[in-house]
């Protein structure tokens, strides 16, 4: 039932010759009017003529399916699919199966999507599809409605075995891009945002485990802002102290020391940078000025000095935004 | 080695060239005459890319300087024929793309139910109304209350038809924008909205599109875009805490990259459209000041398409979309003037909150509203 590329047209068709096409209106003065291919103008002609007769039959997705493949974002086509697919009963696997196509063809259509989420919500066998959107991301491991989907599926089916082994995909997708800021954002949604499973119990641990887990990250490659986020993500999660970490920060916030690789005892609670990281970090000084400026008193000179040193050297492109910290924090000091 | 960007405020400006001003404009005008075939996926948000164009032409001063009367009776004549009301209520649709012809030269209006208005083109179509200098009294309202009531949905968020589509914070943001521009919020439930919009924030300080997704600029622009329209009516207490606010706005710093321009998300390439959600977003939260905007010129300047019109970044081809934003990021962060900066850098001035040229918003909000309201 795949429309060929050489197909055709509808008005050549013998077993369309009960339909009668209806051509698109156009203003005399139209604005940004598209100039169609004889193609579709085909099979919109087609298509509106069996919304005007309401017809949902088995042809309906043929003619349905070659607009798609013709404009993807084509809406009406999609929902008068979706209405003709309920109106038969027809089989959504194999709809779900010509869909693992289309989206990967398709990749940032929001229809694409949406179709998908209506015949998922019908089957309700959220399982598989795990699978399919793993492999779709890695036609673009980024790319956002993807990632989006996943999440709906998770949050709105919400059964224990489809949780299972997302943490360990979460961890696949980092360990082939660390600085995947789609799969760390996954990572905090299945570890904070989406209930407690099984193991996950006591919260400080969990919160130790991450803790633990980013800093390691960090430890591979300090100029990743996402990891950045991601620590700041579970200290302001747990309302935990920023100053619970200056230690681990400092030797990030500083130019490497000449010594530093001859250190041969590591704090495993607090990995240095690794060897030829680029030091010093700049979200490292944005940190530790963070945690000078929330102790306050004399610390907050401490802060400006750091902000300063950004504003001036490290991260010169902010340097309005610096010098704006600089300004608020010495405001709040003199009132 | 520090790490350091190569790009500063404090280097000299001398290399920035001029905004390619009337290239931009030939772009949208062209685009308003027709488009290729290859731009078939515009079909179905038609009205939405001649609002791109309009309001491109409006940022650059051209509407009512460089084209005639008759020209924009014609544009304001179009637009007016995609208001279509149906039992969910009225608004705006496409485009002609499913509106048969019932005679040569006559459309059938009264053709179906998949012929419905869609709330992002309906904000559209009210800005592109507005940039025209219409004067709305065929605008019906009551119907457009409706519609924005049966697009709700339980959660807060608005489905873009009444009879379905996606939903997520770029519809809660058209709703809100349309319900500002009528000063009727009758048709919405505002509570669950923002309750909505609450459930979209993300732990980097941004927004999501729905909830648990990951903070994107375009949508976070959306979500404080709506909570300030509203509040700009009701007054409501301050919805961000200190330290929120704190948050999405290094969040929203941080987007700017080394090449000048704006990412959307965390890492991701500067992208000219991201200028503008990021950049509109500091300007809503009241730190616009903070925007490196030497930097954000020289990125656009880069965008620039040769032939005319802005890309999403160097190197890729143009489009209204890109254009507009691009213009309007401008706009609102224009380049300082006490260095070498050409004057075509500088624009019309922009409303952050409903995203039109301040004259036009003005415009919306005193021709909008139901007389006498």
């Amino acid at each position: 039932m795949t429309s060929e590329p050489d197909a055709p047209l509808f008005a050549d068709r013998p077993e369309w010759e009960d339909v009668v096409p209806l051509p698109q209106y156009e203003n005399v003065d139209p604005l940004a009017p598209i100039f169609y291919t004889d193609e579709y103008k085909d099979a919109t002609n087609y298509f509106r003529g069996i919304v005007k007769t309401g017809e949902m039959s088995p042809r309906v997705l043929e003619l349905t399916e070659n607009i798609i493949r013709q404009n993807p974002a084509h809406y009406s086509a999609w929902q008068y699919r979706y209405k003709t697919l309920m109106a038969l009963k027809a089989p959504l696997d194999v709809e779900l199966r010509l869909m693992d196509e289309l989206a990967v063809r398709y990749l940032k259509t929001y229809q694409v999507w949406h179709h998908r989420r209506l015949l998922v919500t019908e089957t309700r066998e959220p399982g598989p599809e795990l699978e399919f959107i793993t492999k779709s991301l890695q036609e673009d491991m980024k790319n956002y409605h993807t990632w989006s989907y996943r999440q709906w599926l998770l949050a709105y089916f919400n059964d224990d075995a489809l949780w299972s082994d997302e943490l360990n995909f979460a961890d696949q997708m980092l360990e082939s891009d660390i600085r995947n800021n789609s799969a760390w954002h996954h990572r905090f949604f299945v570890v904070f945002q989406s209930g407690v499973r099984t193991g996950d119990e006591n919260r400080e641990e969990v919160v130790r485990r991450e803790l633990a887990f980013v800093k390691n990250y960090i430890s591979l490659a300090p100029n990743n802002a996402s990891a950045w986020n991601y620590l700041r993500g579970i200290l302001d999660h747990s309302a935990t102290p920023y100053s619970q970490l200056l230690l681990f920060v400092t030797p990030y916030s500083v130019p490497r020391s000449p010594d530093a690789d001859l250190v041969d005892v590591i704090d495993l609670e607090n990995p240095p940078p690794s060897m030829g990281a680029q030091l010093p970090c700049v979200a490292a000084i944005e940190f530790l000025a963070d945690i000078h400026e929330n102790e306050g008193g004399d610390d907050i000179m401490k802060a400006t000095e750091l902000w300063r040193s950004l504003a001036d050297e490290h991260d010169t492109i902010r340097k309005k935004s610096r010098e704006y910290r600089i300004r608020d924090a010495l405001q709040k000091v003199q009132v | 080695m520090p790490t350091t960007n190569s790009e500063s405020d404090l280097e000299p400006l001398a290399e920035l060239p001029r905004l390619a001003t009337t290239g931009h404009a030939t772009h949208c005008k062209m685009c308003l005459a027709g488009l290729p075939a290859g731009q078939v996926d515009i079909d179905s948000s038609r009205l939405a890319l001649v609002f791109y164009c309009l309001g491109s032409l409006d940022l650059l001063d051209i509407i009512n300087n460089k084209t005639n009367n008759d020209e924009r009776q014609m544009w304001v004549s179009w637009v007016w024929e995609q208001q279509t009301s149906g039992p969910y209520g009225s608004g705006f649709k496409p485009g002609p793309y499913m509106t048969p012809e019932k005679h040569l030269g006559v459309p059938d209006n009264d053709y179906s139910n998949d012929n419905s208005p869609h709330i992002i083109v309906t904000y559209t179509a009210l800005l592109c109304l507005a940039i025209l200098r219409d004067d709305f009294t065929r605008l019906d309202r009551s119907g457009l209350i409706k519609f924005l009531r049966s697009c709700q949905k339980d959660d807060g968020s608005f489905s873009t038809e009444p009879l379905g589509g996606d939903s997520d914070l770029r519809t809660v943001y058209c709703a809100f924008a349309i319900s500002s521009m009528l000063d009727d919020w009758s048709g919405v439930n505002v509570d669950r909205a923002f309750g909505f919009i609450a459930s979209c924030r993300s732990y980097e300080g941004g927004y999501g599109q729905s909830p648990f997704c990951e903070a994107q600029g375009g949508t976070t622009y959306c979500a404080l875009a709506s909570m300030h329209l509203a509040n700009r009516s009701f007054l409501l207490i301050e919805h961000l805490s200190a330290s929120e606010r704190r948050n999405t706005i290094r969040w929203l710093i941080q987007n700017q990259d080394g090449s000048g321009g704006f990412c959307g998300r965390t890492g991701k390439d500067a992208d000219a459209c991201y200028c503008f959600w990021c950049g509109a977003s500091l300007s809503i939260l009241g730190v616009g000041e903070l925007v490196n905007t030497s930097a954000l010129a020289r990125f656009v300047a880069s965008c620039q398409f040769k032939f005319g019109g802005i890309a999403k970044a160097p190197g890729e081809h143009p489009d209204p979309f890109h254009t507009y934003l691009a213009l309007a990021a401008l706009s609102l962060h224009p380049p300082q003037q006490d260095v070498s900066a050409p004057s075509s850098w500088i624009l019309q001035a922009l409303d952050p909150l409903l995203n039109t040229k301040q004259d036009t918003a003005a415009w919306a909000r005193q021709h909008i509203p139901a007389p006498g309201n």
